[in-house]
């Protein structure tokens, strides 16, 4: 037994006719968080997915709080291996790494959640308003979004990092954002030329209904679950860029930071050829690696919670 | 820190100066065979690098297919020892206004040619092009050649300019030597009468004279030669980008003292790899390395493998933009001087390559107690003390409130420590430093720049408050205070003229006043002291160092923080007799360690 809901009414954002709104939107939503629930009951990895990212969320929001301002040092046990104390060890200050890995979650997920936000909401603007207008519109803004697709990012952020500091998450996120939009708006605006030939379209502009009320009512939610989908990868994608740029050592120092703990396990505590400092390199690892595990399994639940046909097999 | 050790590496083999003394290579038995693998510390291989020492990336190294006229000695206060090279042996007047070098006279360059003064002739002309301190084109340069004189064809005479400097013979003396037959068609045919020109005319002239010698650098620089031609004790055979094979010169000057029959230069990327190969023992030798204390007890733990150590004439400090509140208050610098515990910082920091230093001098702690024997133990040792660094904020005019300390407006203070990313010994010590001092109430933080010649690009502009600086950079004392009271201080040389050009203007980042109240020295201006030092006799020089390291120890334009020391590796299962700790030839390749009669083949 599956809930048979097209994907405007999952999104409840469609009033179905013959009835009071209100009621039905209600009705809808009950209806569609009881098939959440289903479908993440449905295999437990996807409880676990859900799980993680909560933890991470947990992390991101309250872990600074669990520790002082000045994390403790310990000069008689710089790099010491993992304890009951120090599950990771600690690093060439003798600091824990755990603690190091819980308060440096804000800043990388902030980022993450930052680019996400920008990905989508500039992809999906650009992509709608190109696909809904076509012709010259079109063109224009398929343009632009070449010229976002052929920006080599590293490179330029390499050369920006040289310009600005980074300082807060939000710089960072912004940056990210605006370079990795492309991809967004061009896979939207494919959509958007496929649905705005269907049926329900053409009836919502044979009924004279306003552009707007067509793009934020019809179109839209029929590319929520897939903007959705996108926005969690984009965070994954913000993940690794930002790490990776701290880890080549461009982007301010802090030591809590994932990809600046990457950096000093390897040049500095030579995790790769010893293993004293291998703890130091695999807690980010680590923490990066579960992040991205609990977006792809959720991931995995939201593409049968939008996706019917694949809730009936 | 790949790149600052070959900094640390380029910067000290760059100042290291030489004296006029007789040297005689010792003979030794060749047990033949074997190749001899190694790391140039100071360049990566370019396969596709011309044969040619004045590229930068040339596959042209030190000791083995390059010569110099000599090799700098290692030692810590006399910067006029050197072993001979091509040189077999130089006389100089006492204001070294006259240097006559004498060759080897069995010298031969690898297609048979003998090596001449004319080939010496031509390296100069070469050098020329590229300018440096002995080969600047502009007469009132302090120690400029001035006239270059082959007295025979194994005998050069070379003149120094009328603003004579002490570090005249060691810059000679550090030229690299090439081949005339080779790249002698670089020069053009009036090229020592422009070269008069340049240096003795005046007016438009002499300035389209300049500008036709220097517009030959590139030129020089892209030269490729077809194939090497070494008067060292080997040649280039071939290049990949994994690594150099050189194989012997068998018309080289000294053969019997060469035991490989071959050399391998490896590629490196980064640390590293260094390690990986130590650890495996592919190294016969490898240069001063950074190593974590995990890594070292993997190498020591190779077999064969054998730490040396020996001097370092450099020291990592963290120095103040005076011009930038409220690093201008003295009290505020000695309080952070009394904060920062330099044991932990180099224990956390450099424990293998660094020892914390043991007060603020400006000079290595070995060369100090040289320079000023008694005077090192009465500096003030800045031990750790919260009460008087306590007691100097307070007189700093700063506030403490709910355990934080203020400005004296009562602004937050936050101290910025500016480090370059790459350098990964720095970023630790800076971060140790932050620690330590948030632990007293300072708020400070670290802050790194994306690249070195981006860090020192913003340094030389004024942007930073507190950053890492090498100092130190010995044996010349006129180097090694030209880093606190030279260019990045506001004393520039022009024409043979000293003048102080205000903080934040012409590279003056550090921003110290000109003139300075120094106790019982009376008022002192230590860039004046400081040039002196190029070519005052021996007492007076000894007399300037006291009288700056007692300032530098009291005005703290720096936190001197370790010294380095020169750790290198090598492997005894294929070759021995490689030189012991502390001796002065441990900073120079192993190509110069075989042409003394280092390195035997290891007896079964």
């Amino acid at each position: 037994m599956s809930i048979m809901i097209n994907a405007q009414e999952a999104a409840g954002l469609q009033s179905a006719p013959g009835g009071p709104p209100g009621v039905t939107r209600a009705t809808l939503r009950r209806n569609f968080w009881r098939g959440v629930w289903r479908v993440l009951r449905r295999k437990p990895s996807r409880m676990l997915g859900v799980v993680i990212v909560a933890g991470f969320a947990v992390m991101g929001v309250a872990g600074p709080l669990l520790y002082p301002e000045h994390l403790p040092r310990d000069d008689e046990a710089l790099y010491a291996p993992p304890s009951l104390r120090h599950p990771f060890g600690t690093d060439f200050e003798g600091t824990d790494v755990l603690a190091l890995v819980v308060t440096g979650a804000r800043y990388v997920l902030l980022t993450g959640l930052a680019t996400a936000v920008i990905t989508v909401a500039l992809g999906t603007l650009i992509g709608l308003f190109a696909g809904f207008r076509r012709g010259r519109w079109d063109t224009v803004l398929m343009r632009i979004t070449d010229v976002n697709l052929a920006i080599p990012g590293l490179p330029l952020l390499l050369v920006l990092s040289t310009v600005w500091k980074f300082e807060s998450p939000l710089e960072m996120g912004l940056v990210l954002g605006l370079l990795g939009w492309g991809g967004v708006a061009r896979a939207v605006r494919s959509q958007t030329l496929s649905l705005r030939e269907r049926g329900f379209i053409e009836a919502a502009r044979g009924l004279g209904l306003p552009t707007t009320h067509i793009i934020g009512r019809e179109l839209l939610p029929s590319m929520a679950p897939y903007i959705a989908m996108n926005m969690l990868i984009a965070v994954t994608g913000a993940v690794y860029a930002q790490v990776g740029l701290f880890f080549l050592g461009v982007l301010p120092f802090e030591s809590n930071n994932w990809g600046v703990m990457l950096n000093l396990a390897v040049f500095n505590g030579g995790a790769l050829t010893t293993p004293a400092a291998l703890p130091y390199l695999m807690a980010p690892l680590l923490a990066i690696l579960l992040l991205t595990l609990g977006i792809v399994l959720i991931v995995d639940a939201m593409d049968e919670i939008f996706n019917p046909r694949l809730r009936e097999e | 820190m790949k790149r600052l050790a070959a900094i640390v590496a380029l910067a000290t083999f760059a100042t290291a100066t030489a004296c006029g003394t007789t040297g005689t290579t010792e003979a030794a038995q060749t047990a033949g065979g074997g190749v001899y693998t190694t790391i140039d510390g100071s360049k990566q291989i370019n396969a596709s690098a011309p044969i040619n020492p004045f590229n930068p990336v040339g596959s042209v190294f030190a000791g083995y297919n390059g010569m110099a006229l000599a090799w700098p000695k290692n030692d810590p206060v006399d910067p006029n020892r050197f072993y001979p090279g091509l040189a077999d042996s130089w006389t100089t007047t006492p204001d070294q206004s006259e240097v006559v070098i004498h060759l080897q006279p069995d010298a031969r360059w690898s297609d048979g040619k003998p090596v001449t003064s004319e080939d010496v002739r031509v390296s100069i002309g070469l050098a020329y092009t590229q300018g440096g301190t002995a080969y600047a084109l502009d007469p009132r340069a302090a120690g400029a050649a001035a006239d270059i004189q082959v007295v025979d064809a194994k005998t050069i005479k070379i003149t120094q300019g009328a603003n004579r400097s002490g570090m005249f013979l060691s810059n000679l003396l550090s030229t690299v030597v090439v081949p005339a037959h080779v790249f002698g068609g670089l020069l053009p045919s009036d090229f020592w009468q422009t070269l008069k020109v340049a240096q003795d005319g005046a007016g438009p002239a002499a300035e389209t004279a300049k500008a036709e010698i220097t517009g030959l650098a590139e030129k020089v620089i892209a030269f490729t030669p077809e194939r090497d031609v070494s008067a060292g004790p080997f040649v280039l055979e071939r290049v990949n980008p994994g690594a150099a094979l050189l194989k012997r010169n068998p018309y080289f000057y000294d053969s019997a003292a060469i035991v490989p029959d071959k050399v391998k230069v490896l590629n490196y990327t980064g640390n590293e790899q260094i390690w990986n190969y130590l650890i495996a023992g592919k190294l016969d030798n490898a240069p001063f390395t950074s190593v974590p204390s995990a890594v070292m007890e993997r190498i020591r733990a190779a077999g064969g493998s054998k730490v040396i150590k020996g001097y370092s004439p450099v020291a990592t400090s963290m120095a103040f933009n005076q011009s930038h509140k409220p690093y201008d208050n003295v009290h505020v610098r000695r309080a952070l001087a009394y904060l920062i515990d330099r044991a932990q910082v180099t224990k956390i920091a450099s424990p293998e390559g660094g020892t914390p230093a043991v007060t603020t001098s400006g000079i290595h702690a070995k060369a100090a107690r040289a320079w000023l024997d008694g005077g090192f133990d009465r500096l003030d040792p800045y031990r750790v003390d919260a009460a008087k660094a306590e007691a100097e904020l307070r007189a700093a005019g700063m506030t403490k409130r709910n355990g934080r300390w203020a400005l004296p407006g009562g602004k937050p203070w936050k101290v910025r420590i500016h480090v370059p990313a790459s350098f990964s010994d720095w970023v630790a010590a800076a971060k140790s430093i932050s620690s330590q001092l948030g632990d007293h109430g300072i708020d400070a933080t670290v802050v790194t720049a994306a690249d070195y010649t981006l860090y020192l690009g913003e340094l030389a502009d004024g942007k930073y408050d507190v950053a890492f600086w090498l100092i130190g950079l010995g044996p010349s004392p006129y180097n090694i205070f030209q880093r606190l009271y030279g260019q990045a201080n506001g004393w520039q040389m022009f024409g043979g003229r000293l003048s102080h050009v205000p903080p934040g203007t012409q590279g003056n980042w550090m921003g110290g006043p000109e003139t300075v109240e120094a106790g019982a020295d009376g008022t002192v201006n230590p860039g004046e002291l400081t040039s002196r030092l190029s070519y005052t006799g021996p007492e007076e020089r000894k007399r300037i160092v006291g009288v700056l390291a007692r300032l530098t120890n009291e005005q703290l334009p720096v936190i001197q923080l370790w010294d380095y020391v020169n750790t290198q590796f090598a492997n005894t299962s294929r070759y021995t007799a490689f030189p012991p700790d502390d001796h002065d030839a441990l900073r120079l390749s192993s190509g110069v360690w075989m042409q003394l009669g280092m390195i035997k083949k290891r007896q079964v």
